[in-house]
């Protein structure tokens, strides 16, 4: 009875706190003290961080992340890791982190051998051993623990059939000849092992700790933080793990003593509370959600709100895919018209403004790392050309104009969703196209068009950067041989050609980043010409943080600030 | 719907059947015009069914329509707020524009009207006929199939019927047409209370005299029906239905803001309320259109409905009167001994 008062109680308070932070958001922020940081002396204090998202299971095995994820990457230690100490073009570099240094390739490329620095130790003081690295590694290929990237089974000799350590025994193409060297042998040349050792899979995992599916509710940390509590990714608790420090990780600052992660919260919600920053709000931050209208709007009159918010590039690209074993997208000519015909600006406009979203011409996202190679071959200006595509129409027998169906997501808010695809739809009207819109739940959506035999004909899709570089950006849409029969397939237009895959070989065995670059920057060039895609938009992050957050600089690695190194204090 | 089950137990006013009704249209009329609530509630309602039908002429009016985006009228980095007041209303546009994509509002409101009334009393006129049709088999069939279908009505009533429209919506293939489609949904699901309603009804009419003279005079069962029961039904069932519609209304705004309505660019008032939500803070003026028409059309059929039930029967308001009275007078009359 009491609790159940308290509790409302609470609960009035709490609405209370919102309404009146609501109403007086802007003028009482006083502005954080733009003295120089000193990592020194920034430790201390809760950081909060408001999700709209969940993390999901929390096993270094089943998260899906990017240069060791957000989150993640505060308990658990990889092999490499992004560059977390700079907000330079460095930052979209790979960097060493349980390892010497980023791997030794052997002549093309197909053996990576890395060596462990001295002193790690896992949160309970044991050392970190090659074999622990080499279990995480096993186990990430577990049925029973699946959602990690494909390349590790595409790359290892083996990894095809290997079932993971449960019931497969040991990957014999992952070799620990003594407690500090690791040895990786590939099936193929891969020049961007270094970028894929950042993922989470290749966090150490001692076995005798493991518990299978539960590890997850409390995994081993190898970081500055070790998991208090966890509840299924929802609610993540982190406090400090006394078994690391700075001496052996060069990478994380790890300033708050504790970090709070809440997740489910409404996106609105996230921006109201940061603006307000009133109690532990002012000491929070969110990983996943940009500013909204409501405070876009507020910025130009708040110079204080607008010092809260950071601007960051995530290598990613929506786009309408093409799938030309359908009519009539098989004829160039029509896949070409409806480059042309695309209102970029209207689409910029439905998913939040030329604030959060950047017209895209190209597939490869606008940043060097990726080897971005500007082109427009189909020039739709600001908001398209219906007369060249109604002319393109017309010689491809279309005179009178066509009907087509466009299958997008029902996800509100989302690059797939409604909003883009009738501002798409209303741009192909003015050059005579008649678009009907197919919309299907989100995760149907996925299923509906990774599989070549229900893939529709024209769809709204994107494709997000693993790593920066142009690899595995390029390889999984127009790769011929990642055509995946059975679901997960991304090669949308099903292209199968033997130069192409030529030239993704040749990529792939560069192990230089800057002539790597380059090469996938020519190939994206060349695959434009073919219009299998039409490049919509790249996404710009634009996030707020609490007003007693310091050091919130952004990676060019994933567009973000990094928790590792903010401070609260 | 205790009130719906009062007005339906008054049957006496037309005891002759056929004949009746006709006598009494004038009646229920000059009843319906006395009361000055309803009488303005018909008006909004005739001047919303007008805008509906007339929505190209009110655009065309205007000189917009309902799907052309206007990207200069919004800022895009600011994130697509219309440029000026009130939601960018302008003498060319003159309930502002749409956030995000600069389409005109009013196009919007009153080609989402359409929508609105088409398919509330569509869904409405699917609603009765099952309901009297399942309502006339259960109150006039043996035991064994009044217990069915009985049964079957306390299902559907009991149903969480919204969960079940919003699969079915979801589930349906994209070739068929979403209003047709919103009105079979609503109305399928829909009929129970009617149902229910009119089985209670059949009941009290089939024991009174005038019914057992047919039936001895050998009229067959479906005779009796359709001539004896069926137009002794109409009151009642006229009440419920335009008591029906305006939750008809609210629930076709249900299913479009929940995304299983009808699809873009077809504007409907849900989708609109539903985009809005984000708009809220950024943007009132294109929250508060579509909700305080949607409101306003709620309210002016709701009022309707109480109005034409009270017209139709008259009787079961001064009893619904004489009722409280005699409930004050007994709880007074308790207290004098305590």
């Amino acid at each position: 009875m009491t609790k159940s008062r308290a509790a409302v109680a609470a609960a009035a308070v709490v609405l209370l706190a919102g309404f009146t932070a609501a109403c007086g958001a802007g003028g009482s922020t006083s502005s954080s003290a733009p003295a120089a940081f000193d990592p020194n002396a920034c430790q201390g204090g809760t950081l909060t961080v408001l999700n709209h998202r969940g993390q999901g299971n929390f096993d270094p095995a089943e998260l899906y992340t990017s240069g060791g994820g957000k989150v993640p990457t505060l308990v658990f230690r990889t092999l490499t890791t992004r560059n977390h100490t700079t907000d330079g073009p460095d930052s979209a570099k790979v960097v060493p982190d349980l390892a010497t240094d980023t791997g030794e390739p052997n002549q093309d490329a197909t053996v990576w051998t890395y060596h462990l620095k001295p002193g790690v130790k896992f949160e309970d003081g044991t050392p970190i051993r090659s074999a622990d690295v080499k279990y995480g590694l096993e186990r990430s290929f577990a049925p029973e623990l699946p959602g990690g990237p494909p390349y590790l089974r595409d790359w290892l000799v083996g990894g095809e059939a290997y079932q993971g350590p449960y019931k497969g025994g040991e990957l014999a193409s992952i070799e620990t000849p003594d407690d500090s060297t690791i040895v990786f042998k590939l099936r193929k040349p891969e020049g961007d092992f270094p970028f894929l050792a950042t993922a989470t899979q290749f966090a150490p995992v001692p076995k005798d700790k493991d518990t299978g599916t539960a590890y997850q509710k409390h995994p081993v940390s190898s970081g500055p933080y070790k998991v208090v509590s966890n509840d299924g990714g929802k609610s993540i608790q982190l406090d400090r793990n006394p078994n690391w420090s700075r001496a052996v990780d060069d990478q994380r600052l790890a300033c708050p003593d504790r970090i709070v992660v809440t997740s489910g919260l409404d996106q609105s919600v996230i921006n109201q509370r940061l603006a307000a920053g009133t109690g532990d709000d002012a000491r929070a931050v969110t990983t996943d959600t940009n500013v909204d209208a409501s405070v876009l709007a507020k910025l130009n009159g708040d110079a204080a709100l607008k010092k809260r918010v950071v601007t960051g590039y995530f290598g990613e690209t929506q786009y309408l895919a093409f799938n030309p074993k359908v009519k009539p997208f098989d004829d160039a000519r029509v896949r070409q018209a409806i480059s042309y015909a695309i209102d970029r600006e209207s689409v910029v406009n439905a998913v939040g403004g030329t604030a959060v979203a950047k017209p895209a011409t190209t597939f490869l996202p606008d940043q060097p790392a990726f080897g971005y190679t500007p082109y427009d071959y189909f020039p739709a200006g600001q908001s398209g050309d219906p007369a060249k595509a109604k002319e393109l129409l017309a010689q491809a027998g279309y005179p009178n104009g066509l009907t087509i169906t466009l299958d997008h997501s029902t996800v509100t808010g989302d690059g797939s969703g409604p909003e883009v695809a009738a501002a798409v739809q209303q741009a192909l009207g003015k050059a005579g196209i008649t678009v009907k819109l197919e919309g299907t739940a989100d995760d149907d959506y996925q299923t509906k068009y990774q599989k070549p035999a229900t893939e529709p004909g024209l769809f709204v899709a994107s494709w997000g950067a693993d790593w920066p570089s142009g690899g595995p950006f390029l390889a999984p849409i127009f790769d011929g041989r990642q055509i995946l029969a059975d679901g997960g397939n991304y090669n949308s237009a099903q292209l199968n050609d033997p130069q192409v895959n030529a030239e993704i070989d040749a990529a792939n065995k560069i192990t230089d980043p800057a002539k790597a670059a380059q090469a996938w920057g020519r190939l994206d060039a060349e695959l434009g010409k073919q219009a299998y895609t039409v490049p919509l938009f790249h996404p710009i992050y634009k996030r707020l943080y609490g007003t007693g957050v310091k050091n919130a600089y952004v990676s060019q690695w994933n567009g973000l600030y990094d928790l590792s190194r903010i401070s609260v204090k | 719907m205790s009130k719906a089950l009062t007005a339906a137990q008054a049957p006496g006013t037309t005891p002759q059947g056929g004949a009746g009704p006709r006598a009494d249209r004038n009646q229920v009329w000059r009843r319906l015009r006395a009361d000055r609530s309803a009488i303005a509630a018909l008006a909004v309602v005739a001047l919303l069914v007008l805008t509906a039908a007339a929505a190209p002429l009110v655009a065309a009016l205007e000189g917009q329509d309902p799907t052309t985006y206007h990207n200069a009228l919004i800022d895009s980095a600011t994130g697509g707020v219309p440029i000026g007041p009130f939601g960018g209303a302008s003498a060319v546009h003159w309930l502002g524009v749409e956030p995000g994509t600069g389409r005109d509002v009013l196009a919007r409101l009153v080609y989402g009207a359409q929508i609105s009334l088409s398919v509330s009393l569509g869904a409405t006129v699917v609603q009765i006929a099952l309901g009297v049709l399942i309502g006339l088999a259960a109150g006039l069939g043996n035991r064994l199939a009044d217990t069915v279908i009985s049964r079957s009505m306390d299902l559907v009533i009991a149903f969480p019927s919204l969960v079940f429209a919003v699969a079915l919506m979801a589930v349906v293939p994209s070739g068929f047409p979403r209003p047709l489609l919103l009105m079979l949904v609503i109305g399928v699901l829909g009929w129970g209370q009617t149902a229910r309603i009119v089985r209670g009804q059949v009941l009290t009419l089939r024991g009174l005299d005038y019914v057992s003279a047919a039936r001895l005079a050998g009229s067959r069962r479906w005779r009796v029906a359709r001539r004896e029961i069926l137009p002794a039904l109409a009151a009642p069932v006229i009440t419920y239905g335009v008591l029906q519609l305006p939750l008809n209304v609210a629930q076709e705004a249900g299913l479009s803001f929940l995304g299983v309505g009808v699809r873009p660019p077809t504007p409907s008032w849900g989708q609109m309320l539903s985009s809005a939500t984000n708009w809220f803070q950024a943007d009132p003026a294109y929250v508060l259109l579509p909700a305080v028409l949607l409101f306003v059309t709620v309210l002016a059929f709701t009022v309707l409905g109480e109005g034409v039930r009270t017209a139709l029967d008259p009787r079961a308001e001064s009893r619904l009167r004489a009722g409280i009275e005699r409930r004050r007078k007994k709880t007074d009359a308790q207290e004098v001994p305590a």
